[in-house]
């Protein structure tokens, strides 16, 4: 599904130069669950920037899907954004003026799809984590873990090939934190691959692989899950 | 797309009602500004009667004396705007033109019919008989008179529309008689409602805006009642002397209007000739000492030449187009800033899918609802200010005139016509676009993972 190989990214300011990733591989397999860990600063949001192609790279290659993302132009890079790729936030990042029912409508939106299409999975989405009944509400009326929940909606809603999750549960109490994951794991089970950045590793023993990163290299990889993560393991390297 | 991106922009205008209000009430100060200086230049800048643009011309001869302090205007090279009654009466003789106009402005006192209304003053135009036709005048009622009526001449007279109404309770008075100065005229014709602006046929009153005269009689009336003229006059000569009015009519002062026209641009060339031998002739007899400069103008040259646009409009419509750009300036930043402050949004928006063409096409359609919105508000404050400069700068001509004609000049001076209301709609998307493309196309390059930490 993700195939990295050598990727590099730098930020530059006038002072100073940082190696945000070095030479990074990675390789996950379809319908997998990758737990991204590290500490702050080691690069994985980084990661998942470029991996969700909101960020360019500096050098390597990136398959997505099969299909190489390495220098395609920006309008293809947001179309691959909106059909193949979900995202969660920690901070949720729902559009504070919106209705939870139009959050969820904004990548159907951009996708150009007929309103009773988007109207049926917009639906689907909503009840799926359990929120029918607030679509109407705008995202100050809910709670934090209302607010995930609804989050979690609007990445499913375009029926992405993988989700990318930036500390989904790192505003929410424990037992919130786990009714998300058990969502989410709900969603991996469906097919759709994860790949979720946490500082917490009780929830990232909870997906089939933890690659633990440090200075923008993996340093380590736990499997959890060996059969599903005996062929990813087979592509991921640390460099 | 366009419903969507529309709601998005309303959304967003709601989100900061205090930015957007100065957002829009920056653009509607600057359209105010700009449009009530606009509309003022236009009514002065109009060309009266543009369908005779290229057949209608002021006759002008330079009888000066050769005097350089003898000048007539701030451009001492113009010959004087006026004729002398020997050189009109020499240029009436020609049949270059096929119609010709010597004229000018009196007063007599009108005695009503009805005993009890007072006898009052009236402003009178001694005219030959082409006026009407030369003017293209519409008529209510009976027409003008002939060439012939000029010289005998006919006790004839044409009405105001206005001066009907008060003398005849607006009827048709075509065949009743009229006293003025105890001279009594019949009425041959009543003018329909008719106020060329600016008032080219005779620029001498008010800075070129006026009414036309209560009364037209044929011209021989001149000499026959002894007419003054109630306008400008000007002895361009130190032999000049005025001891009678016999005298005053043969002297070198400037008081007649003249105005011919020609069939097409070789017969006015010919008209120049014939006036230039007129002129270079009566240098024999010793008039005429300055070197020829005699000008026949179109009407277009001839308000340009009396400056009726005057340099003080010109600088206030400067003044109001350099104050919108100031507005436009302003509005950009608090543009810039209000973007930028939603930057997280929009690069929420991106990570969710939107290109980098719908995120600057959601923006500049907020930059247009707010150019509308401005423009609108903009247009209120034109018409309200519009109405404050008419009390302000028109209302003087109003004192001591019961002439509804004078009232709708007025309004006239400031009034918003379908071509200036379109200009502003124009100045006011144009002064949105101006002012929020750049911001529009800032945020639209923005890296999507910029600010999405922020959110």
């Amino acid at each position: 599904m993700i195939d990295m190989q050598g990727i590099s990214k730098i930020f530059r300011t006038d002072v100073v130069e940082t190696h945000a990733l070095r030479r990074f591989s990675l390789k996950v397999e379809p319908g997998e669950f990758v737990a991204i860990t590290g500490h702050s600063g080691s690069g994985k949001t980084t990661f998942l920037n470029v991996a969700g192609l909101l960020e360019e790279f500096d050098s390597g290659r990136y398959h997505l899907d099969g299909q190489d993302v390495s220098r395609l132009t920006d309008n293809q890079r947001s179309r691959i954004r909106n059909e193949k790729i979900g995202f969660i936030f920690q901070g949720f990042n729902l559009i504070p003026d919106l209705n939870i029912y139009d959050n969820v409508d904004a990548p159907l939106h951009y996708r150009r799809m007929p309103g009773a299409e988007r109207h049926r999975r917009i639906s689907a989405s909503l009840e799926r984590v359990g929120l029918t009944a607030r679509m109407k509400h705008i995202p100050a009326q809910l709670s934090g873990g209302q607010q995930q929940r609804a989050a979690i909606a609007r990445a499913i809603s375009g029926e992405p090939r993988v989700i990318l999750a930036d500390e989904p549960t790192g505003n929410l109490d424990t037992t919130m934190s786990n009714q998300i994951m058990d969502l989410l794991q709900a969603i991996n089970a469906g097919g759709t691959t994860i790949l979720m950045v946490t500082h917490n590793p009780e929830l990232a023993q909870r997906a089939h692989r933890q690659v633990h990163i440090v200075d923008g290299q993996i340093d380590q990889i736990h499997e959890f899950n060996p059969l599903r993560a005996a062929s990813a393991a087979l592509g991921a390297s640390a460099s | 797309m366009l419903v969507h991106d529309l709601k998005l922009a309303f959304r967003s205008l709601k989100r900061n009602p205090i930015l957007s209000a100065l957002m829009i009430g920056a653009i509607a100060v600057g359209i105010a500004a700009s449009m009530i200086a606009v509309t003022l230049y236009h009514a002065r800048a109009g060309h009266p009667i543009p369908w005779k643009a290229n057949t209608l011309y002021a006759v002008t001869m330079d009888l000066r004396d050769d005097d350089p302090d003898l000048g007539f205007s701030e451009h001492p090279e113009y010959p004087p705007f006026q004729l002398a009654y020997p050189d009109a009466k020499a240029a009436y003789q020609s049949d270059i033109p096929i119609r010709s106009v010597m004229m000018y402005r009196s007063g007599r006192v009108v005695a009503p019919e009805n005993r009890n209304v007072k006898p009052f003053g009236a402003t009178v135009r001694v005219t030959t008989a082409d006026f009407f036709q030369v003017f293209d005048v519409p008529f209510l009622h009976g027409n003008g008179w002939s060439r012939a009526d000029d010289d005998s001449p006919a006790a004839v007279v044409v009405l105001s529309k206005f001066m009907n109404d008060k003398l005849f309770g607006g009827v048709n008075s075509v065949g009743r008689e009229v006293t003025l100065t105890g001279k009594q005229f019949r009425v041959v014709g009543v003018i329909d409602t008719w106020m060329p602006q600016p008032k080219y046929y005779d620029l001498n009153a008010s800075s070129g805006f006026d009414v036309p005269e209560d009364f037209f009689m044929p011209f021989g009336w001149m000499q026959a009642l002894k007419l003054g003229p109630n306008g400008n006059v000007n002895c361009v000569s130190k032999r000049a002397r005025i001891e009678s009015f016999d005298a005053f009519i043969t002297q070198d002062c400037v008081w007649l209007q003249y105005w011919a026209e020609f069939r097409n641009a070789a017969d006015r060339d010919r008209y120049q000739v014939f006036i230039d031998n007129y002129v270079s002739d009566q240098k024999r007899h010793g008039r005429f000492p300055r070197a020829l400069n005699n000008r026949i103008v179109n009407v277009q040259t001839w308000l340009d030449m009396w400056d009726v646009v005057g340099d003080d409009s010109r600088m206030f419509m400067v003044l109001g187009l350099v104050f919108l750009v100031v507005c436009v300036l302003n509005t950009l930043g608090l543009m810039l800033a209000k973007f930028l402050s939603a930057a997280p949004i929009s690069g929420l928006r991106r990570a969710l899918g939107a290109s980098r063409v719908d995120i600057v096409r959601q923006h500049v359609v907020e930059v247009v609802v707010v150019g509308v919105l401005g423009g609108f508000a903009g247009l209120l404050l034109t018409l309200a200010g519009l109405a404050g400069l008419k009390v302000l700068l028109f209302s003087g001509m109003l004192i001591g005139s019961d002439n509804p004609d004078r009232a709708a000049m007025m309004q006239a001076m400031v009034h918003m016509d379908v071509p200036i209301i379109a200009l502003g709609i124009a100045l006011s998307l144009l002064t949105g676009l101006l002012a929020g493309l750049y911001p529009a196309w800032r945020i639209g390059r923005l890296a999507p993972a910029t600010f999405l930490k922020t959110q």
